[in-house]
């Protein structure tokens, strides 16, 4: 019988096993947060709350969350129960937290004794816009989208400034890819479900109806589909899904391309010695010379055990002083007003560029789930008409197909 | 404790996670499939409705769904052949030597079984990139056009299959390795001094007396192509426009991405019908064979 204590010792470590993995929580007291900042940019965030940290005793772990995983963790967060304390939120995903209710609502009582989170104090459009129903985040970054180009190339092609127009941009994205050598003009991200209606909104359309529902068969829609294939049908931009962006830009395989801020701090860090050779310019207009206003907010998990701690946080991630501090660290754009309008932002030949834009600029329209549906569908009608050559009339009629009715309100 | 209980014991465990990762998360798909199960009814109950079999009418309808069908259907096509011969025969070029040389080979076969897939996917990642992949480079200096590896609708198949391929053969060649060496010196000898070739000695002798292990091997692969995920995953995300998109990353996409349980629910268990229709057959097969 000298097996038995021995069996009984194997099955009891298997048991302990099976209860580790099934106990194994997030660790954290009530002395501090988790925060799920998206992208890469966690460890600049944990320098940008040390001084609160400081202040208060509170400690903040960030946790990096991948931009192509926010669902799938958001999900999973949701699905067993155990969030971060607080977490950022894309403009465009936040219908759909916000409908999860997994958030922690943020009404007038809530916010009572932090002034600072009120509305007033924050970008227009951002504050208002795409919160469907109750309040459940605060504006934290904004985003817009302008036109990077490498002003040497263009140049040396003998393009003097930037183009203003998009029927500009083509004729450049053309000359610069026709000298040849792999090289193509501009850059069109095939998961940027964004840059079709901006170019829509250039033409003097928009994609929301009369009656506040999607509506893509418009004759400004055409024309933004006519622009988007013709720079395909132009060869002057790459067909690649794995095409870098970045790489791309530095290289002067694709000397142009529209993207957002933080764009910039991409190309100085893997390309300093490049200073002086790139710039940035208002995005490229026709009718309208309107731009993607985006950005991210932050939101409170619903069940945190450290509430107070958790809008404390809020409160001082929105104050001005931290949104400067977050642009030099991250090149993250304030969405506090007083931040936007400070000198020491304003100064920089960059900014000067963002804000202009930020005064024209708009929200995508609140649908309920932009990048799982309505963006997806717009893209891949796009894309197969460009991609696999499908055809344009039938690939469009399954867009308005799949898009029409949805609510944009 | 008596002795005969030991096995069930040391059992135990691993039915245990079957159950609780197998057959269970099947058998709750099942009444989430007839629901409309999504982010908000996850985070509260009382939001979920029965829908009946809408979710199955709606699978049927929906061309990514087909699509995905399609492209699983090809992958297995091409792959478990492929992983099939491919491990036979390196195991039966392992097998002809037990010098330090070959057991070194042995492992390396072995190592892409067990790299991560992370590692994987971005080797692969840069090797296949169309702007600065080793293979278009490779290409250029033999004066080629630049291929879309991942980029081509066609192409990018084989491109997620050959990775899947390769990161497949080294488990089964492990087992067609142990097989071979069980097969008894004597029936060998036999056949030589018959006077058997060494193309004939394998199609008379090794093929037959490794009908389990083919039948392993032919299980196992079959199931695993059916599941394809990771290398579609990792490499393309299912693109471009779904064109390497399979059953699973479907269903992990409506699922996790859209957060459409319900729907995802009734693919699961749509594919879990095909792939226990495909396999059955095989296993009952076998069982035919044994009784004979």
């Amino acid at each position: 019988m000298r097996e038995k204590p021995r069996l009984a010792l194997v099955v009891a470590a298997a048991l302990l096993m099976l209860a580790a993995c099934a106990t194994a929580t997030p660790g954290g007291g009530a002395a501090e947060l988790t925060v799920w900042i998206m992208g890469d940019s966690s460890a600049r965030f944990e320098r940008l709350v040390e001084p609160f940290t400081d202040r208060t005793g509170i400690a903040v772990d960030a946790v990096a969350i991948p931009w192509d995983t926010v669902d799938q963790k958001f999900t999973t967060a949701v699905a067993s129960g155990q969030g971060p304390d607080l977490l950022q939120i894309g403009l465009s995903k936040l219908p759909a937290f916000a409908a999860s209710g997994a958030l922690l609502t943020l009404d007038e009582r809530t916010l009572k004794s932090h002034p600072g989170l009120a509305a007033a104090n924050f970008l227009d459009g951002i504050a208002t816009s795409a919160t469907g129903g109750a309040r459940v985040s605060v504006p934290w970054v904004s985003d817009t989208r302008v036109l990077f180009y490498r002003s040497d190339l263009l140049a040396a092609a003998g393009l003097t400034r930037p183009p203003a127009t998009w029927d500009e941009l083509r004729t450049h994205a053309r000359t610069l890819a026709g000298q040849g050598g792999g090289r193509y003009g501009f850059h069109v991200p095939q998961w940027d479900n964004t840059l079709p209606v901006i170019m829509t909104w250039a033409q003097g359309g928009t994609i929301v109806g009369a009656d506040g529902t999607i509506d893509f068969d418009t004759p400004a829609f055409q024309r933004a589909v006519d622009l988007y294939t013709g720079l395909y049908a132009d060869r002057s931009v790459p067909p690649d899904a794995d095409f870098d962006q970045v790489q791309g830009f530095v290289s002067g395989t694709s000397p142009m391309l529209v993207s957002g801020p933080y764009l910039a701090g991409a190309i100085s860090e893997a390309a300093p010695q490049l200073a002086g050779k790139w710039s940035v310019a208002p995005i490229p207009g026709g009718a309208a010379r309107t731009s993607l206003l985006a950005g991210s907010n932050l939101g409170i998990w619903g069940t945190t055990d450290n509430r107070d701690g958790a809008l404390q946080l809020l409160a001082y991630l929105a104050q001005p002083r931290t949104q400067l501090t977050w642009y030099e660290l991250d090149a993250q754009l304030p969405v506090s007003r007083a931040a936007l309008a400070d000198p020491e932002l304003t100064s920089e030949p960059l900014v000067s560029v963002y804000a202009e834009q930020l005064r024209d600029a708009e929200p995508l329209p609140p649908v309920p789930n932009w990048d799982g549906e309505t963006g997806k569908a717009l893209l891949d009608a796009l894309n197969s008409i460009v991609l696999t050559a499908a055809n344009r009339d039938t690939a469009l009629r399954g867009l308005y197909a799949a898009t029409t009715g949805t609510p944009a309100t | 404790m008596k002795p005969s209980l030991a096995p069930y014991a040391f059992v135990a465990p691993a039915l245990l996670l079957l159950l609780t990762f197998g057959v269970l998360p099947i058998l709750v798909a099942v009444p989430v499939s007839l629901t409309d199960l999504n982010l908000a009814g996850l985070a509260d109950w009382s939001r979920i409705g029965f829908v009946g079999l809408d979710n199955y009418r709606r699978l049927f309808a929906d061309p990514g769904f087909w699509q995905a069908l399609a492209n699983t259907g090809i992958f297995a096509l091409l792959g478990v052949p492929a992983v099939i011969v491919v491990s036979f025969v390196a195991a039966l070029l392992l097998h002809r030597s037990e010098n330090r040389f070959f057991r070194a080979l042995r492992a390396f076969y072995f190592v892409p079984a067990v790299t991560a897939i992370v590692a994987v996917s971005l080797v692969w990642g840069y090797l296949y990139n169309t702007q600065f992949g080793l293979l278009n480079h490779l290409l250029s200096v033999a004066g080629l056009p630049p291929a879309r590896w991942l980029g081509d609708p066609v192409l990018v198949k084989l491109s997620v299959v050959f990775v899947a391929v390769w990161r497949g053969t080294g488990l089964n060649i492990i087992i067609f390795l142990a097989a071979l060496k069980a097969i008894p010196q004597e029936y060998l000898e036999a056949a030589e001094l018959d006077g058997a070739s060494g193309t004939r000695k394998i199609f008379s002798i090794v093929i037959p007396l490794l009908r389990f292990a083919f039948l392993f091997v032919a299980v196992t692969t079959v199931i695993g192509w059916l599941q394809f995920f990771d290398e579609p995953f990792v490499l393309t995300k299912g693109g471009p426009l779904g064109e390497s998109t399979s059953m699973s990353l479907f269903l992990y996409q409506e699922g996790f991405s859209a957060g459409e349980f319900g729907y995802a629910g009734a693919g699961t268990l749509v594919l879990f019908l095909i792939i226990a229709g495909v396999t059955l057959p095989q296993v009952r097969a076998r069982r035919t064979d044994a009784d004979r």
